[in-house]
């Protein structure tokens, strides 16, 4: 296959538009987030249909408003967010894929449901790969987030790709669950019955501070408890700070802390979370059980 | 000294000590490191340490009390090693130019700032591990005299270089970021270099010392950047 290079041109951005892909393993002993697609389970699902590596670059996008032109043919996929996209003005749909010609114009507007949109392309995403990753990080990749002007690499070739026009469905359904699955994390343990009872029990919102770093839910506990000493955490960690507030750490989030872990998500309930929006409200499932 | 163990995801367990953060405590962390790695190298995708705490994450999961009885099982004594002797040298320009919170710090311990800059200058600081950001160090060995509450409203941002007390901790900030520590100099060391398959200089247990630098020493190694130096 000869693979030429071509360019995604960002016209206009909202904040926090980022290159992603499955994250940096490895680092965390040089104090190294994870990063990587805050949603991965729409990350692979884009490169399943693209019959790309399941890990390969992908463009996360946080905010309606973004504008990008691509200079060359390919295939694209949208997952995620169900959102209104136009393709060289026309409506498309946001999710599955979509080809691509020379000097098409994609438009992300208004989010419906969900709060991130992929754009997965053939083959991924050619953006420098440091520590074993693509995913932009600061201190670590030059970029942190795209600005106008960016020009992001893909390869390209003159003939469309082929690809089979498969119906698959993408299914909104699960990032709507409220209900998010998390073991009992290590301080888990220090909380008395009553805490542990409410955390079960009661309904949380998702809080305006919601970044790559931490989603913070906006009720406060009765309980809290003291720092200690500095421990790892991960993505998905829950920590519970000694102000009384819940913590969810997501894939940015540095990789110790000293606020008390009572809870630790799995990867499908940091997707779901990562799909809310600020006001929506979660449950906690805690499996005891592991 | 044996640390319990808790199965904190499917994929991720942690090893923690009940007793004070110590050199002792990290020798018995840096020997059960290296057993995991022994034992379970193959397994192993990640470790995260902390002062009390080993973590690990494996590729697949294990069956339920394999690690606790493999713990158990383990005659730690044997396998424990002497802390590495290396001392790095880290130049500090301690002034109010790098150091914005100098001053205040001094007046707020009711000392002088040379007395301040001696106290923090004189100790060696033993590398426990690395969090926060890439390349932060956390240390172990501030004088009790300069523990220090973190500020209550933190700076937007501190300078990259920036060397820093927060509550008990000190530590030299390696890149510009936001934070709540008191800054009393700046280092013209680079201390995390994402283009290097090892992006650090020091590794966990080593120890640090801070030497003093004057402002011209540090405009100087600012512009001609130079790697720290061991002894």
């Amino acid at each position: 296959m000869i693979k030429d290079i071509g360019y995604l041109k960002i016209l206009k951005t909202g904040p926090g538009t980022s290159i992603q892909d499955k994250g940096r393993v490895g680092f965390a002993q040089y104090g190294v987030p994870t990063s990587g697609a805050l949603d991965s389970r729409s990350l692979t699902w884009v490169n399943h249909l693209l019959q790309n590596n399941h890990s390969d670059a992908v463009l996360e996008i946080c905010q309606p408003g973004l504008q990008i032109q691509f200079d060359s043919p390919t295939l694209i996929c949208l997952a995620g967010a169900k959102a209104a996209i136009k393709l060289n003005g026309g409506v498309i749909s946001s999710d599955g894929i979509h080809e691509i010609r020379e000097s098409d114009l994609l438009e992300i507007g208004y989010f419906e449901q969900g709060s991130i949109l992929y754009v997965g392309i053939k083959n991924g995403f050619q953006c420098e790969k440091i520590m074993k990753s693509r995913s932009w990080y600061a201190g670590i990749t030059a970029e942190v987030f795209a600005k106008k002007g960016d020009q992001i690499p893909y390869f390209t070739k003159q003939d469309l790709p082929n690809y089979t026009a498969s119906k698959a469905r993408w299914d909104f359904k699960w990032s709507q669950n409220n209900i998010i699955e998390a073991y009992p994390g290590p301080e888990w343990g220090l909380l008395n019955q009553n805490t542990k009872d409410l955390i079960e029990s009661m309904q949380f919102t998702i809080s305006e501070l919601k970044n790559r770093m931490a989603i913070q839910l906006s009720e406060l506990l009765p309980n809290s408890l003291p720092e200690m000493a500095t421990a790892p955490v991960y993505p998905g960690t829950v920590q519970l700070t000694s102000g009384g507030k819940l913590i969810v750490l997501m894939k940015d989030a540095q990789v110790t802390g000293g606020y008390a872990r009572i809870l630790q998500i799995s990867e499908e309930g940091i997707s779901i979370l990562a799909q809310k929006q600020p006001r929506q409200l979660i449950r906690f499932l805690v499996k005891k059980n592991l | 000294m044996k640390p319990s163990v808790k199965q904190i995801s499917p994929l991720i367990y942690e090893f923690e000590w009940d007793s004070k953060v110590s050199d002792q405590l990290l020798q018995h962390q840096l020997s059960l490191k290296a057993n995991l790695q022994k034992d379970f190298g193959s397994a192993i995708i990640e470790l995260r340490m902390g002062f009390k705490t080993l973590a690990v994450v494996l590729s697949k999961p294990l069956e339920a009390t394999l690690l606790e009885d493999w713990v158990k099982s383990l005659n730690l004594k044997k396998s424990l090693k002497a802390l590495p002797e290396k001392i790095w040298q880290i130049p500090v320009c301690y002034s109010k130019e790098t150091g914005r919170d100098l001053e205040a710090l001094a007046k707020h311990k009711n000392i002088s700032q040379e007395e301040l800059i001696s106290l923090h200058s004189q100790p060696l600081y033993r590398l426990h591990f690395y969090g926060f950001l890439p390349g932060f160090m956390y240390l172990n060995g501030l004088k009790e005299e300069l523990h220090t509450a973190r500020k209550s409203v933190p700076d937007l941002t501190v300078p990259v270089g920036s060397v820093a007390i927060g509550g008990s901790q000190t530590g030299i900030y390696p890149s510009s970021s936001p934070g709540g520590w008191h800054l009393l100099g700046q280092t013209p060391i680079s201390l995390f270099d994402s283009k290097l398959s090892i992006p650090v200089f020091a590794i966990a247990g080593e120890r640090i010392e801070f030497t003093p630098i004057t402002i011209q020493e540090f405009e100087h190694l600012t512009k001609h950047p130079q790697k720290p130096i061991s002894r």
